[in-house]
């Protein structure tokens, strides 16, 4: 509970249900959503104000059941208990009924004030189910309220439900489970010492402890009360003889019966005719022909972008390079005119270098994340990644790193298996992000030619695939193998991925346009004091000893710690050249060779920091002794190549 | 439960064993109803979580190459999951005769 009386209102449902989408349309857009489940990993606040009123509302990961596997949604119970939120919107897909039932038994069984929202209701009806909402009503004995998140549908009844439900304080009663399962239950309920951990409730608590079989708790109670456990050892054995199974799956069952005789009461399903999403997802999961779409979507977006990106950066930099000619022409070579070229170069850089290419990958990511591809992607490339000692869970992770690294490696929360987290993370600075795709394009596609960006990538994840191979082989264990839920493919919402590509593209105008500009001014400052030599000549072993490469740019090393795209952007102005005659400054060779050493030396601060936060220091050193060792080790693979042929 | 009652469930069990096999052996689009999930406590859980359970009636939708997972829909509750060949493995299942519903 929110100390200042402010209620606290948690989201809660099963994975990819629409919880961040529906926070979204009420707080207005911060939370990341896409058709995967598993997006949220961690919890999200905010507070909004309705008709006069004040709630902290917040957004959780999704959660299949209350006895959580994946790290992701142990947040879900640990929030619960510490928070003790005011009150529960248990959100379900409505297309997914059935099985979303079995979460709101479970929820109802904490017996805190609660509201259900049927989301996805447009997705439903089109499969030709009629949900009976009093009905409904009736068994859970909760309000329910249909939305559409998307659209905003049905958001200001829900929060007019919220408002009427805080002010009842009414508390939901537990559904019954069969008999015999109910009077063990009770039981237990009555033998719980005065002094045992309640939570919620004698009968919730008691539940948990029959389910906790086999897990870390169950020893816990093992060692401090010793009677307890035998008469619970006792309870599972009467409760497995029941159903012939073991006690915690008899529980399991009994909600499953609820929820399906609920969903039989409560709806119809109509035969749905077959919808063009579902031949194209024939398609896209053909074991051959998917491979090659997989190829092909990637290929192609990277095209499209370049061809979009490369007119356009043409275009965009001509005005900021006359600008900068006009400076110069009008200032000469004073103090001022080094100052204004490096804020020109650094507001150009932004606007005609990173935005032509940023926009257009932000839009197709989106795409590609709201249709539903990640999860496919996932299944699709499991078999390989099982060679390099992974299995398709990390793919969408990987696919998610190609957007920006930091949220990729808080997405390695989907792992169960710590180690698979860890050597993810460990991989995912090395998949060139947005911001270096960009670069990517715009120095190697747009100077050199497309097939040399197309080289360079497929160079990249060659990279990626042996570091994995052998990190598999350093960290060995075999890996359970891949369970992950396969959502229904859905038309994306323009408006959601506008969203979504707009609020990205405002981080990276709000954090990294002024340290690019702010970067762009001080090392013309610092050019103009001639100190960048001193740096330069500190680096220069490195540099121009090993890489081959002309001194000036060391400087440039400095910036791209904080942002990798940097050091690239302010190569211009370290080497005092345009954009257009970069290639007289320095070779062919030497531009691969920098682009190389930049793209892998060191994950940006942003990337350190979260691993750091994520898996602790000792990973997060290795991560950075990994990444310079490799950039080192690559970028003068590259000048040998280079200066062999 | 009383001695004959075991049994009983223990012929009809042996009785079924004629069509039971694991979901890596069916054929696709063909409808089977899950007898039992072997494997670990862990494996077992995640599956009830995610809504499979004994009982439910499901369909191979699809495999991938290279021993890749094999893609279950769950009939009962409209779910789809890709189950890596190790853990479809562990499911066995028995095939359903009429597909009334
Ligand atoms: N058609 C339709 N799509 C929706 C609706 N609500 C959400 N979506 C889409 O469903 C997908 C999942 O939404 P999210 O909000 O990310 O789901 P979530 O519950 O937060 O998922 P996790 O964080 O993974 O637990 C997104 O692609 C949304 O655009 C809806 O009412 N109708
Ligand atoms: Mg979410």
């Amino acid at each position: 509970m929110s100390g200042n009386n402010i209620p606290e209102i948690v989201f809660i449902g099963q994975p990819n249900c629409g919880k961040s989408t529906l926070f979204n349309a009420i707080a207005g857009y911060k939370a990341q959503t896409s058709n995967f489940p598993g997006t949220t990993v961690a919890h999200l606040h905010s507070q909004v104000l309705w008709k006069g009123k004040v709630y902290s509302i917040v957004d959780l990961p999704g959660t299949y059941s209350l006895t959580p596997q994946e790290p992701q949604e142990k947040v879900v119970l640990t929030h619960i208990f510490k928070e003790k939120p005011d009150l529960i919107v248990n959100v379900i897909d409505a297309s997914l009924l059935c099985r979303s039932l079995e979460l709101t038994v479970e929820l109802l069984e904490l017996e805190y004030p609660m509201v259900v929202v049927l989301n996805m209701m447009d997705l439903a009806e089109k499969k030709g189910m009629k949900i009976d909402i009093r009905a409904l009503e009736e068994k859970l004995g909760v309000p329910v309220i249909k939305t559409v998140a998307t659209r905003g549908e049905g958001i200001s009844e829900l929060m007019d439900r919220i408002e009427r439900t805080l002010g009842q304080r009414h508390r939901p009663r537990h559904l019954s489970y069969y008999r015999e399962v109910e009077n063990r239950i009770k039981k237990l309920t009555e033998m719980l010492p005065e002094d045992f951990p309640v939570v919620s409730n004698p009968r919730f608590t008691a539940i948990r402890a029959i389910e906790a079989e086999t897990l870390s708790v169950d020893k816990f109670i093992a060692e401090n009360n010793p009677q307890l456990k035998s008469a619970l050892e006792k309870i599972r054995e009467e409760l497995s003889a029941l159903r012939n199974a073991p006690a915690y799956e008899v529980l399991a069952a009994e909600r499953h019966h609820l929820a399906l005789k609920i969903f039989e009461d409560c709806c119809r399903v109509r035969h749905a005719r077959v919808s063009g999403l579902e031949k194209l997802d024939d398609f896209i999961m053909h074991p051959v022909l998917g491979l090659f779409l997989l190829l092909l979507i990637f290929a192609g977006m990277f095209y499209l972008i370049f061809r979009v990106g490369s007119p356009l950066e043409s275009w965009l930099l001509q005005p900021w390079e006359s600008l900068r000619s006009g400076i110069h022409q009008r200032y000469g070579q004073s103090l001022l005119a080094e100052l204004l070229v490096g804020l020109v170069q650094g507001i150009g850089g932004g606007v005609a270098i990173v935005f032509p290419y940023f926009i257009p990958l932000l839009l197709l990511m989106g795409f590609l994340e709201d249709i539903g591809y990640l999860a496919r992607a996932g299944f699709l490339m499991d078999a390989f990644m099982h060679r390099i000692g992974l299995h398709g869970k990390s793919v969408p992770l990987f696919i998610l790193g190609f957007g920006c690294n930091v949220p990729a490696i808080m997405a390695t929360r989907i792992l169960e298996s710590r180690r698979d987290r860890i050597i993810t993370a460990l991989l995912i600075p090395f998949i060139p992000c947005a911001a270096r795709t960009t670069i990517i394009l715009a120095l190697l596609a747009f100077l050199l030619g497309p097939w040399w960006a197309l080289g360079f990538y497929l160079v990249n994840i060659i990279v990626v695939a042996v570091l994995g191979a052998v990190l598999t082989r350093i960290f060995r264990y075999s890996s359970p193998g891949l369970i992950l839920e396969i959502p229904e493919l859905r038309w994306p919402s323009l408006k959601n991925i506008l969203q979504k590509t707009f609020y990205n593209l405002k981080e990276f105008v709000r954090f990294a346009w002024p340290i690019l500009i702010a970067g762009s001014v001080f090392l013309s400052l610092l050019s103009y004091l001639h100190f960048d030599r001193l740096v330069n000549s500190i680096l220069a072993p490195l540099v121009s000893g090993l890489l081959g490469l002309p001194a000036e740019l060391g400087v440039t090393l400095i910036f791209g710690f904080l942002r990798k795209e940097l050091s690239l952007l302010m190569m211009f102005q370290a080497l005092g050249v345009n954009f257009d005659n970069l290639l007289q400054a320095i070779s062919r060779a030497q531009l691969l060779t920098f682009v190389t050493f930049v793209n892998f030396f060191i994950p940006c601060l942003a990337t350190l920091a979260i691993l750091w936060k994520e898996l602790g220091r000792r990973i997060a050193m290795i991560s950075l002794a990994l990444n310079l060792t490799l950039a080192v080790l690559i970028s003068w693979l590259v000048r040998l190549v280079f200066s062999v042929f | 439960m009383s001695e004959a009652e075991k049994q009983r469930i223990k012929e009809a069990s042996s009785e079924l064993k004629a069509g039971v096999c694991s979901l890596l052996e069916v054929p696709q689009g063909e409808v089977f109803r899950i007898l039992e999930i072997k494997g670990g406590p862990g494996l077992h859980r995640r599956l009830l979580a995610l809504g499979f359970h004994r009982g439910d009636l499901v369909t191979l939708d699809g495999e991938a190459l290279m021993g890749g997972p094999v893609l279950v829909r769950n009939l009962t509750t409209d779910t789809r999951l890709a189950l890596g060949r190790g853990i479809a493995g562990k499911i066995l299942v028995e095939p359903v005769k009429d597909v009334g519903e």
